[in-house]
């Protein structure tokens, strides 16, 4: 009786530490922001509860211009990531052969370098007066006006380059996983290789594309940094807006409100695209259906 | 290769370049802004508050073992020498904290505590004039005793003695000043910039760079445009924003910066520029071509000052202390290294001694005619605050 006590009350005391965690790191606080974005009143005299829900569709009205370019920036950013990321987690998964950690070590070791410090080498490079702007300006890709930073193409680059990993990884994780008997079974099947690609590979692979895309959009979305040193006012995001809202104005309602759209819009997007791409696809459960 | 180094290091000496440290509030800002934003959140009441804190005169009285200094980065020698030159003498140590990154998210972190009358621990914190009067406004400062500030009433410059916010210096006692104009590079532009509307010339679209400090960016144009910023009304500066605006979106302006200009401009990304002075000193001993100039229309002049919060443990302490400054000789080691402009007489004839280009540097210690046509910006009603920092977050794309 005692013993079957404990048992039941075991896996509880073991979710402790992580529900904790959660309540006391992600709950609360978002409780706060909850609460902080229905407040009334100006940066001066400070604010107060009021349920003013009205916070939120000012936010919306006044800033949908930065939202919409959020979007597009990080769609755009998560599209050329999937373009690039592929083909390279294809190749290191199949083609690596021993070269493979190493090939991989390379796709991880910028992060051993601060993300500020990534961001801001982009910054050099891409200077009006630096080489890569100039060869673009002799080889007449790039008027003589021309300029690569502080352009859009630098900002979506930056995010590009800056979470692409994220896209690489889990493409790897899933490609890896494939059975090799599968593809050769596929071409037993007289499976020409592109039908192989199209009916095995990349249904197999769907769960590292569904969590490559979300871990490079997701972020993508809510980055400022890029904005702010490879862009121009004309380039900024909501990031920078919560920011400027929270630090500069201290107009603490409407960042907490901007916080709150701009979560709900990621939660939608994540379900939209689960439905899409399939649950199973998002959780990685294909095995446990086929075996079912 | 070493050029590549070389570059890298350039790269993280500028972003750590005097004042205004991380002020664009990339990485290391996100963690201040998160306590910053959670402290501001605690308070309810804000400044409608029932319990106001009161000020009230420092009464002399004994010094402690140690006093609390909450100042801007790379504000003070690097060796801190006046700070154990002032152990000696009073007997205090010297606590002195690096914390005032940005005037906003300085008041996000101690408001709270100031609201309660409790200085957290400081007696001395050092912010820009408008924040100055803030303080002041809301009660959150004590109010000084001259009679304890003799060096200060003997050697405080006379354009400083009666800045708006505070127009006695009842409060405020200022730690260094310096000005906003137009920095630009003599290799790049046809011929030497005048006024502000040469930053406003097509010949140089894409290549301007303004401050995101409101006050700097927004004080310079109104200038330009006919109004007087220490007078002028909303409208006059609501105007000028909509000039800046207009020409952002034209792309004329590349971009609102914090100090990391000084990369953008050593680079060449940027040709005429709104900057600081006291990093023109320095730009200018790295590279001759880059040059500082006062606009025809007044440069601003601004000051970050100190003042102690209500609460603070040792009030007569940092009286001793600010006057402590206010010694030419002590006063002179600080200049040395900040290369803003000094706010104490008899510091120059020093620095002359010890190096003349310094001594001599219009810079550091302009003549009264500079002084006299630079403009401090008005101190502005906390409805107008709200409205034009909305507006000019808006056009830098926020």
């Amino acid at each position: 009786m005692r013993a079957g006590l404990k048992k039941a009350g075991l896996p509880y005391l073991l979710l402790f530490p992580g529900l904790g965690w959660l309540l006391l790191f992600f709950a609360l606080p978002l409780g706060f922001m909850l609460f902080e974005s229905l407040k009334a009143g100006t940066p001066d005299s400070g604010f107060l509860f009021d349920w003013s829900v009205s916070n939120y569709s000012d936010a919306v009205s006044q800033f949908d211009e930065q939202f919409m370019r959020s979007f597009e920036f990080a769609g755009l950013a998560t599209l050329i990531s999937f373009v690039i990321g592929y083909p390279l987690a294809y190749v290191i998964a199949f083609r690596g052969g021993r070269w493979r950690n190493a090939l991989l070590l390379a796709v991880i070791v910028p992060f051993f370098v601060t993300y500020l410090i990534r961001t801001l080498s982009w910054e050099t490079i891409l200077s009006d007066d630096g080489a890569v702007v100039s060869t673009l300006q002799t080889v007449g890709i790039l008027g003589e006006e021309g300029r690569l930073l502080d352009t859009t193409a630098s900002v979506v680059l930056g995010i590009t380059y800056n979470f692409l990993p994220f896209m690489i990884l889990p493409l790897y994780a899933s490609l890896e996983r494939i059975d090799p008997r599968l593809l050769e079974a596929g071409y037993d099947l007289y499976g020409r290789r592109r039908d192989v690609f199209m009916r095995v590979t990349l249904p197999l692979s769907m769960p590292g594309v569904v969590a490559g895309t979300l871990l490079t959009f997701i972020p993508a979305a809510g980055d400022f940094i890029n904005a702010e040193l490879l862009g121009t006012p004309r380039q900024s995001m909501i990031g920078n807006v919560i920011q400027s809202r929270y630090l500069e104005v201290g107009d603490y309602p409407t960042a907490a409100a901007l916080s709150f759209i701009l979560m709900g819009t990621m939660l939608a997007v994540v379900l939209v695209w689960a439905r899409v791409a399939g649950t199973e696809a998002l959780l990685g459960t294909e095995g446990e259906e086929r075996r079912a | 290769m070493s050029d590549l180094e070389r570059q890298f290091e350039r790269i993280i000496r500028d972003e750590i370049s005097r004042r205004r440290l991380l002020r664009r509030g990339a990485a290391g800002a996100l963690s201040v802004s998160a306590l910053s934003y959670l402290a501001a959140c605690g308070s309810e009441t804000g400044g409608s508050g029932d319990s106001k804190p009161e000020s009230k005169v420092i009464e002399k009285g004994e010094i402690g073992d140690s006093i609390y200094v909450a100042n801007w980065p790379l504000y003070i020698e690097e060796d801190r020498g006046t700070l154990k030159d002032f152990q000696k003498k009073y007997g205090a140590k010297v606590k002195y904290v690096e914390e005032v990154n940005d005037n906003t998210e300085f008041f996000g972190k101690v408001r709270q505590q100031y609201e309660r009358g409790d200085s957290g621990g400081r007696d001395i914190h050092v912010v820009t004039d408008w924040m100055a009067g803030k303080m002041i406004r809301l009660g959150y400062v004590e109010k000084l005793d001259h009679s304890a500030l003799p060096n200060v009433q003997a050697n405080l410059i006379e354009r400083l003695k009666s800045p708006p916010f505070d127009p006695k210096r009842d409060y405020s006692v200022p730690w260094q000043s310096g000005f906003a104009g137009i920095i630009y590079r003599k290799d790049k532009v046809k011929r030497e910039p005048k006024s502000i509307d040469d930053l406003f010339d097509p010949a140089y679209k894409g290549k301007v760079t303004m401050l995101t400090e409101m006050r700097d960016t927004v004080g310079l144009v109104a200038a330009s445009m006919g109004s007087d910023p220490e007078t002028a009304s909303t409208d006059d500066f609501m105007k000028a924003i909509d000039k800046i605006g207009e020409a952002s979106d034209s792309g004329q302006i590349r971009g609102f910066t914090g100090n990391e200009y000084t990369k953008d401009i050593t680079k060449g990304d940027s040709w005429v520029i709104i900057g600081w002075s006291g990093d023109a000193v320095q730009l200018e001993a790295d590279n001759p071509n880059i040059k500082f100039v006062a606009p025809e229309t007044g440069v601003h002049l601004w000051t970050d000052n100190m003042e102690v919060p209500v609460g603070a443990p040792e009030p007569y302490a940092a009286e001793k202390f600010m006057d402590f400054v206010y010694e030419p000789e002590v006063q002179a080691d600080i200049a040395e290294y900040v290369n803003y402009i000094c706010p104490v007489k008899g510091v120059k004839e020093i620095l002359t001694k010890r190096d003349p280009a310094l001594g001599e540097n219009q810079l550091i210690f302009p003549d009264d005619r500079t002084l006299s046509d630079a403009f401090i910006f008005r101190q502005l009603k906390p409805e107008e605050d709200t409205q034009l920092t909305e507006a000019f977050q808006g056009v830098i794309g926020a």
